[in-house]
């Protein structure tokens, strides 16, 4: 059998798939293990981290493997958590060779994104629907939207070129509120709360929140560390875009908005 | 205390809820047919979160029982889908994830408003803190909890046969 397809390194690619997509490091782990057992490979030991994962296997009695790789953290596609979980299932009720799932992987890292036009829709109408939620009427939702829109417009061409995850909230928070004041002094929308708050929601760390408490009742403190300061980070990188401008718009106008 | 208006308020609130996790499932690439669940479980989380506020027990203990209904749902559609439960749970959570603390603490701090802008940074990490409780005690409880129906369900076809 090939370096390139061996059962330790499947197992290996399919946790740095669910890892880089944002699973939480359980399941990452339990994947990795159930895949190797399901191949009956003698010994296999890991030990995963938000951003690495190392692992150490024996392989038909002789062949000993130790791999070890970094993995950045990047965007969340949920999507691709539940085609290698599946796949996993599969392979544990042994319905697959090593080359099968080989492919059915490359597959699974093919799924695409969701379209930019429908990305951006559904992050208008995010916006639109929270600032709802959160007290605001038509106009603030109508005003949310149009600010969800820019929003996910400038996540997208900030994504391709490769800005600081601090930069990028801090920018994009800005942004928002600067777009969501400007439509507010050309009279649509009423409460500017409403509309910031509905805004800025694509951006608030929910999924950093979830996974870091996950990791940590599942005993992975050190990742739920990671995920968990991630959290507070970009959570105070949005309260200062937004508290600049408000602060920035308030000195030139003379008042306060809200 | 509870009329009609209030009712059809919740409702409208319930599918807007519902609505808003369908959109954010489409921005964490969720797969399609997995849609009407998530909507589903975001809809419950606010709903649960509707109701506690009604009840007067205040936005953190509010934030609490709302994740936990949201977590038990998950949890059920993750055993009732055969999908990770994370699908369920990072879209349901959307709604009930403080964003306003985040807004309100950055705005009172920048306006030089510090006890208003410390009070709402202690709330948001407070709903923080009720959230995470919220997921943890779900999540650790054990899976016979959410497949209770299902297995009894399905017990009792192979006492038939």
């Amino acid at each position: 059998m090939g370096e390139g397809n061996s059962i330790l390194e499947l197992s290996f690619q399919m946790g740095e798939v669910l890892l880089r997509n944002g699973a939480e490091i359980s399941r990452v782990q339990e994947t990795m293990e159930r895949v190797a057992r399901a191949y009956h490979v003698e010994h296999f030991d890991v030990y995963v981290l938000t951003n690495a994962v190392f692992a150490v296997g024996v392989e038909q009695g002789k062949e000993r493997s130790v791999e070890l790789r970094h993995v950045p953290s990047t965007t969340t596609h949920l999507g691709r958590i539940c085609a290698v979980n599946q796949l996993s299932r599969e392979i544990a009720q042994g319905e697959h060779t090593v080359e099968e799932a080989f492919q059915i992987l490359q597959k699974v890292r093919e799924i695409p994104y969701s379209s930019l036009p429908l990305a951006t829709f559904a992050c208008g109408v995010g916006s639109a629907c929270f600032s709802y939620l959160f007290g605001g009427d038509g106009f603030d939702a109508l005003t949310a939207f149009f600010c969800g829109l820019v929003l996910e417009l400038f996540l997208y061409w900030v994504g391709k070129h490769n800005m600081s995850k601090f930069l990028t909230n801090l920018s994009a928070s800005a942004l928002v509120t600067l777009c969501g004041a400007l439509l507010l002094m050309a009279g649509l929308g009423h409460n500017m709360d409403m509309i910031i708050i509905g805004s800025i929601i694509r951006l608030v760390p929910g999924v950093a929140l979830t996974t870091s408490i996950r990791d940590f009742f599942h005993g992975d403190y050190l990742s739920g560390a990671i995920r968990m300061l991630d959290a507070v980070l970009v959570g105070g990188c949005i309260a200062m875009g937004v508290g600049v401008v408000v602060k920035v718009l308030s000195l030139l106008m003379g008042g306060a908005l809200l | 205390m509870i009329d009609l208006p209030l009712l059809l308020n919740w409702a409208f609130q319930t599918a807007v809820a519902f609505v808003s996790t369908i959109a954010f499932a489409i921005i964490f690439h969720t797969p399609r047919r997995e849609y009407l669940f998530c909507g589903i479980t975001g809809g419950l989380g606010w709903l649960g979160y509707l109701i506690c506020m009604h009840l007067g027990t205040g936005v953190v203990a509010a934030s609490f029982f709302a994740t936990v209904a949201l977590a038990w749902a998950s949890r059920s559609f993750s055993f009732l889908r055969k999908t990770p439960v994370t699908v369920f749970l990072i879209t349901g959570i959307f709604p009930l994830v403080p964003g306003a603390g985040i807004y309100y603490t950055g705005y009172h701090f920048f306006m030089s408003d510090n006890t208003q802008g410390l009070l709402k940074g202690l709330e948001t990490f407070k709903i923080a803190v009720a959230i995470a409780l919220g997921i943890g005690i779900v999540l650790s409880l054990p899976p016979f909890f959410f497949t209770l129906r299902r297995s009894s369900k399905s017990g009792s076809g192979q006492t038939k046969s």
